[in-house]
């Protein structure tokens, strides 16, 4: 390894890099990403234009696309020292001494930190400024003022999923298990780091690839088993079989687009919303409430999926033997934005699917 | 990461993942459960109840994710990553302070002196 950059040497702008000469001071992959957002960007704007879909914009916007694509993976090819030889150290203040790749991943969350919280808020000032559903049905004032099913007109209160999903256990199920699932995750992502970073000689080194393979591989399980239980939660729904010895009867779990519980719900009616006396049905605009919720869990299944397609390559390079005590940092690096999707959903699974 | 740490004898990841497990377990029974019985008497609803416990239930978790699993707590870089990752709270604080500030009654219901309008 060297730390010392060789002043005579020129290394490629595409890539890949000498890392015995130190690291790349040149490239050209910020530059190509820079062009291809902005194709990606300006091209889109064009393409959705005033609610019209010009879809002659849409290879251009794919175009866009790939020349970002290209752009990361010259960065990538340039930059990542996949064998651990070399990893550039941060010179300058604060993060003096610390590695660029670690202090680089911790200003990304910070960056993500941003994005959920501006979501969050957003949840927070809808819950709390909008009136809740329940409470104007309990109310029962919705009546007269001819919120009906039988009139159609709808009135505009907040619907919070949790009216649904906590209404019982088989409703709260593939949430709950996924924040087991989540959990599970965790732990076996800083597993395979143990492993990948034990010192040589303290393990076998054809245990160290199975173990930290077999990690890496659970945690890509899980995560798409986190993906999956989403989609049987939004969308397919599932079945209950009768098991009398313990009391459960055959039934269905509807998903929540089957209950009606989606962006654009602008003429709602729950279940329960039937007033005892004149049997009306209230009808409520909650496309506010599903919205927040789609938006915010959908933002955080698009970091899920993300994740499973780094683990997806990490899992492969783990079979091949890829890591070892000299680059297992990659494998914490990655671990801290795991455990930031995770810490996301401690956060998102009381307030969205439990409150 | 660091050297390998434990907790009363037993390894640290091991532990933070049973102390996970079983708040999570506790937060999905606080609202399974019926709890309209613990807040007879009490000034607050079964739902504040809830939110009450699932607040201080998300807390321990989130802390314990971050310091254990992130490494926030006991490497040698903790300090200045522990200042990164709360660099935010900042925007988080003001974010929130906008929410308060655009709440339907917070024409109404805040002091005057921080009321628009009010310049003296």
């Amino acid at each position: 390894m060297s730390g010392e950059h060789d002043e005579h040497h020129h290394p490629s702008a595409w890539g890949p890099h000498h890392w015995d000469h130190g690291a790349p001071h040149n490239s050209w992959a910020p530059l190509m990403m820079s062009i291809g957002f902005g194709i990606f960007l300006f091209m889109l704007a064009s393409a959705f234009n005033n609610d019209v879909v010009d879809a002659s914009y849409i290879p251009l916007v794919m175009v866009g696309l790939l020349v970002v694509l290209f752009g990361l993976i010259i960065w990538w090819r340039q930059d990542m020292s996949f064998d651990g030889t070399y990893e550039p150290m941060s010179t300058g203040t604060p993060f003096k001494n610390i590695q660029i790749r670690k202090v680089g991943m911790w200003v990304f969350l910070m960056s993500e930190m941003m994005v959920f919280t501006s979501l969050f808020s957003t949840y927070i000032r809808y819950r709390t400024g909008i009136e809740n559903c329940q409470t104007v049905f309990e109310r029962g004032d919705w009546v007269e003022q001819g919120y009906t099913l039988e009139t159609g007109e709808a009135l505009i209160c907040f619907e919070p999923a949790s009216h649904l999903i906590a209404s019982s256990w088989w409703h709260i199920a593939p949430g709950a298990i996924n924040t087991f699932a989540l959990i599970v995750s965790s732990f076996t992502i800083v597993q395979a780091l143990r492993y990948a970073s034990k010192p040589v000689g303290e393990i076998d080194e054809n245990r160290r690839k199975k173990l930290v393979t077999r990690y890496l591989g659970s945690t890509w399980l899980l995560a798409i088993i986190f993906l999956t239980l989403k989609m049987v939660e939004w969308f397919i729904g599932f079945y209950v079989p009768e098991i009398s010895f313990l009391g459960i009867h055959e039934h269905d779990i509807k998903s929540l687009v089957a209950e009606g519980y989606m962006i654009n719900a602008d003429h709602y009616h729950h279940h329960d919303w039937v007033d005892p006396v004149t049997g009306a049905t209230m009808l409520a605009d909650i496309s506010v409430g599903a919205s927040t919720f789609y938006v915010t869990t959908g933002t955080h299944g698009v970091h899920v999926f993300g994740g499973i397609v780094g683990l997806t390559y990490m899992t492969l390079k783990a079979s091949r033997g890829g890591y070892t005590p000299k680059n297992a940092v990659s494998i914490e690096y990655f671990g801290l934005y795991w455990h930031f999707v995770d810490l996301v959903w401690v956060i998102v699974f009381p307030f969205f699917y439990l409150y | 990461m660091g050297e390998h740490k434990t907790i009363m004898g037993k390894d640290l990841y091991w532990m933070n993942f049973f102390g996970l497990m079983i708040l999570t377990l506790i937060e999905v029974a606080a609202v399974g459960l019926d709890l309209s019985p613990e807040t007879t008497g009490l000034s607050y609803t079964e739902k504040e109840l809830t939110l009450f416990i699932l607040v201080g239930i998300g807390l321990p978790k989130f802390i314990m994710i971050a310091a254990i699993f992130m490494h926030l707590w006991g490497d040698e870089d903790s300090k200045i990553l522990t200042l990164t990752a709360l660099f935010p709270a900042f925007f988080i604080i003001v974010m929130i302070l906008f929410i308060g500030l655009t709440h339907p009654e917070a024409t109404t219901g805040l002091p005057e002196w921080c009321r628009p309008g009010f310049y003296n």
